[in-house]
């Protein structure tokens, strides 16, 4: 497949390639919809300026409209542009939005490392937004070192996002000693034996400690609760009136509106935006949104790091996605940083507290000598 | 009358902010259509919203000069609906946690004083604006406002009189105009009100049903918007003309009646849920005591600082306190010149008169008040007369001159020369000699006239008491 929606033809060290959500000035950015064919970047998105001393820009990857995945509505996903990009040598390193854990599974499948810090330390500016609450630009890499340096030089406060940490920068060094993994044992029990085993085998290099995630049953369904719900409302904005797709076959506002979302959007947006109006509207909101909030906040709350650092997942518990993205909405739905990577041929997922992603680089480097 | 009105007002205030609410956008009135608009505004992606703090300022500000209680922690939340004038789909407004609560205006009426109750204010951002083209029959979008920090009053519904709705609005325009919260122009649409309405026996103790007023945009439209829709719903009790449903109305200020605009039932689903992109705000205690420091002397305590330290009449201090533009343009005018019943005058008689005759109200007048105060000066001491003055003030006001300079360059300096006003004096008593004798006839009125045209003769620049003294002298 092609992983390039566009193709800047740039080669050599230290090359990139950015998920079509990400904004550079002047250039064109479709978010993976028709709905913004037509649409040029109107700015630099922030980390496209951090970068841009150090890294060369070589191409847009392909993605899912709007960064909606395809299991949403039972079916399998293709690989990733974003991924398959850094597998076949095309750029060192891939930046995309990682929200329900795609590129973190497709990285570890594919023996890369996916980052996807902690929320509110990496500017969303200049990203087209999926899920505002769990949005957070991660970074596709070969080495976890490699990835964290680039992370280094995007992360940090920008005063043009107002969800974010104040802190100006941060640095990741591996200097955290004696880290202690907890482990979801029941969770743990629903991966294949091979994951199972290399888990056991990764925890050897670290005191652990079971831990029970109370709410797991129903991750993902709160998770496709409040991203339909905020899906819907932040594609909105796409109706055809001052700016990306028009239909040129209407008489009156309301055939504008539903022509041009008719024509514009792929089934998946719409799937996805009759879902999320769903669950917000009167009738409906005390018992699926509002309801999703508060285990959100019970979710959050269960995960303490009181005697622990870490928290150890599969990335694969399961043939349907569906069932999958219960690993992956932890750390959406709590704001967490967390680290995807291959471990004996096996996908691990590290989860850790807020801003302190130097755990996980420790952890990993610790299992990787 | 058998009836009672009810009343519960909606008021839209537009935060008086340099900027928009989440983008630095000019926020002001009067630039060309999408002069003020970024990507953000516009409603593109990938544009996160960040909190303008001078509106949640000017939100405390509010609720403090409405004896509101302000809220500790406030959120912003989403209302989806769409229409082309909001580029983003949704209005970003405040539905869980709203900056203020439970506060109270008080009124006067010639009913006497009444406390009009709030159940809140919450902060809100604007929409843009629809302008019909009838030529090629098409929509024009203006986003200049869109995103324009505004500010939603709901009271409870305490009104019973159209006075007290016209006494609210006025006193909320005082309060908030004085607090720099906003500039409260109808006009301009920096201040608008949405009625709700109903009519119940007197007595009862279940309201009628009710509808909402919109689309009034001056004091004078929303008096007779009320007036016309409370008898429309007593005729409609009366007559079962027709059945009254819960709607909302627009009145039509040209045909002088409201109309059906959409009905309840059928109304929007706002689908309101928690805007996540912007993190909840605490307002400490710190915070509102800096704003209550920091608020500008109100209306009320600068009428007592003119009647009681300055001396002025109530009369003239309740002109000028009325308008927080009149109050600042006294209030800086007396800072160069220190002669408060003079300033007073000036501004009441003469600033005010010009100002009428351009068809300005007291919130439009402008004036560079160093200037103003040069002028005032020169004629209390004498170095021009009253009416070179007024003459000047004119001037200042379209050629925006230099008062000194202008009396200098073209010579408008006062005579005082007895001599000289004398001679002139009775070369006009031999010229209009029949006045001289109707005047001694006993008619008192031609004295005017002989003053009118010694100093037309001196072109206007003479000591009008020299000629005054001189004539009767001649006269007696």
């Amino acid at each position: 497949m092609d992983y390039f929606i566009i193709d800047y033809n740039v080669e050599g060290q230290n090359t990139l390639a950015l998920e079509d959500s990400i904004m550079q000035k002047g250039r064109p950015i479709t978010a993976g919809s028709k709905m913004l064919d037509n649409f040029i970047a109107p700015i630099n998105a922030t980390v496209v300026d951090k970068l841009s001393n150090e890294y060369k820009i070589a191409g847009k990857t392909v993605m899912d409209e709007f960064g909606i995945p395809s299991f949403f509505s039972g079916e399998s996903d293709e690989i990733s542009g974003a991924i398959k990009a850094v597998v076949d040598n095309a750029v060192s390193f891939s930046l995309c939005n990682d929200v329900f854990g795609k590129y973190r599974k497709q990285a570890a499948d594919n023996k890369l490392c996916y980052i996807h810090p902690t929320y509110g330390t990496v500017s969303r500016y200049g990203l087209v937004p999926v899920a505002s609450s769990m949005d957070q630009i991660g970074i596709v890499c070969k080495d976890m070192r490699e990835g964290f340096k680039l992370l280094s030089l995007i992360a940090g406060n920008d005063e043009k996002d107002g969800a974010m940490f104040s802190e100006k920068s941060y640095s990741y060094d591996n200097n955290e000693q004696d880290l202690t993994l907890a482990i979801p044992d029941s969770v743990i029990r629903m991966a294949d034996k091979n994951v199972q085993d290399a888990i056991g085998d990764f925890a050897k290099n670290f005191k652990t400690t079971s831990l029970d995630l109370e709410h797991f049953n129903v991750y993902k369904q709160v998770m496709y609760i409040l991203s339909c719900a905020e899906i819907s409302n932040n594609i909105s904005r796409y109706d055809g009136v001052n700016f990306g797709y028009r239909t040129s076959n209407y008489t009156n506002i309301d055939e504008l509106y539903t022509n041009s979302r008719t024509e514009g959007f792929g089934y998946h947006a719409k799937l996805t935006a009759i879902m999320g109006t769903m669950v917000l509207t009167e009738n409906n909101y005390k018992t699926y949104y509002d309801k999703a909030m508060k285990l959100r906040r019970l979710i959050k709350d269960g995960v303490s790091f009181e005697g622990y650092d870490i928290i150890v997942l599969p990335c694969d518990i399961g043939k349907d996605p569906y069932d999958n993205l219960s690993l992956y909405s932890l750390a959406n739905l709590a704001g967490l940083p967390s680290v995807s990577f291959s471990y004996k041929g096996q996908g691990i997922q590290l989860i850790a507290n807020v801003r302190k992603e130097s755990s996980l680089l420790t952890a990993w480097e610790v299992c990787m000598k | 009358m058998k009836y009672e009105v009810v009343m519960g007002l909606e008021v839209h205030v537009e935060l008086s902010t340099n900027s928009k609410l989440f983008c630095a956008c000019s926020s002001k009135f009067g630039a060309e259509p999408n002069e003020n608009v970024c990507p953000a505004c516009l409603g593109m992606p990938g544009m996160p919203a960040v909190t303008n703090k001078r509106a949640i300022e000017l939100g405390i500000a509010a609720g403090l000069v409405t004896n509101s209680e302000i809220t500790k922690t406030i959120s912003f939340d989403k209302k989806n609906y769409f229409y082309p004038d909001l580029p983003t789909g949704y209005q970003v407004t405040q539905l869980f946690a709203p900056i203020c609560k439970n506060g109270w205006v008080e009124i006067e009426t010639e009913k006497g004083k009444k406390k009009i109750t709030l159940s809140q204010i919450h902060i809100e951002a604007d929409a843009g604006k629809l302008v019909h083209d009838n030529r090629t029959d098409t929509s024009l979008i203006d986003y200049n406002r869109a995103s324009v920090p505004l500010i939603e009053i709901v009271s409870n519904p305490d009104f019973r009189s159209a006075e007290e709705v016209v006494a609210y609005l006025e006193k909320l325009r005082q309060l908030l105009s004085f607090a720099n919260v906003s500039d409260c122009k109808m006009q301009e649409g920096s201040m608008r009100c949405d009625v709700n309405i109903s009519v119940m026996e007197k007595g009862a103790t279940e309201y009628g049903v009710r509808t909402e007023i919109k689309n009034m945009n001056s004091l004078k439209a929303i008096a007779a918007a009320i007036n016309y829709e409370a008898q429309r719903q007593i005729d409609a009790l009366e007559t079962a003309s027709e059945e009254l449903v819960q709607e909302t109305r627009r009145w039509d200020d040209s045909k002088g009646q409201t109309f059906s605009m959409r009905q309840k039932e059928d109304a929007t689903d706002y689908r309101y849920f928690p805007n996540t992109e912007l993190m909840p705000i605490s307002i400490e205690d710190k915070w509102i005591e800096e704003v209550r420091a920091n608020l500008p002397e109100a209306a009320h305590d600068r009428f007592l600082r003119l009647t009681e330290k300055l001396g002025l009449s109530e009369y003239d201090s309740n002109i000028i306190t009325g308008s927080k533009n009149l109050s600042d343009i006294f209030d800086k005018t007396m800072e160069y010149f220190s002669k408060p019943k003079e300033v007073a005058n000036w501004i009441i008689v003469e600033l005010l008169s010009i100002a009428k005759g351009d068809n300005k109200g007291e919130d439009d007048v402008k004036i560079d008040c160093k200037k103003f105060a040069k002028l005032m000066e020169l004629v209390d001491s004498k170095v021009i007369n009253r009416n070179v003055g007024k003459d000047l003030l004119s001037l200042v006001l379209t050629e925006d001159i230099d008062p000194e300079k202008y009396v200098e360059e073209n010579k408008l300096g006062m005579i005082s020369d007895t001599d000289m006003i004398d001679k002139v004096v009775q070369e006009v008593l031999v010229e209009f000699s029949k006045s001289v004798e109707e005047y001694k006839e006993g008619n008192q009125k031609v004295f005017g006239f002989l003053v009118g045209q010694t100093m037309r003769k001196l072109g206007g620049k003479a000591n009008p008491q020299l000629i005054n003294s001189l004539l009767k002298k001649h006269l007696s």
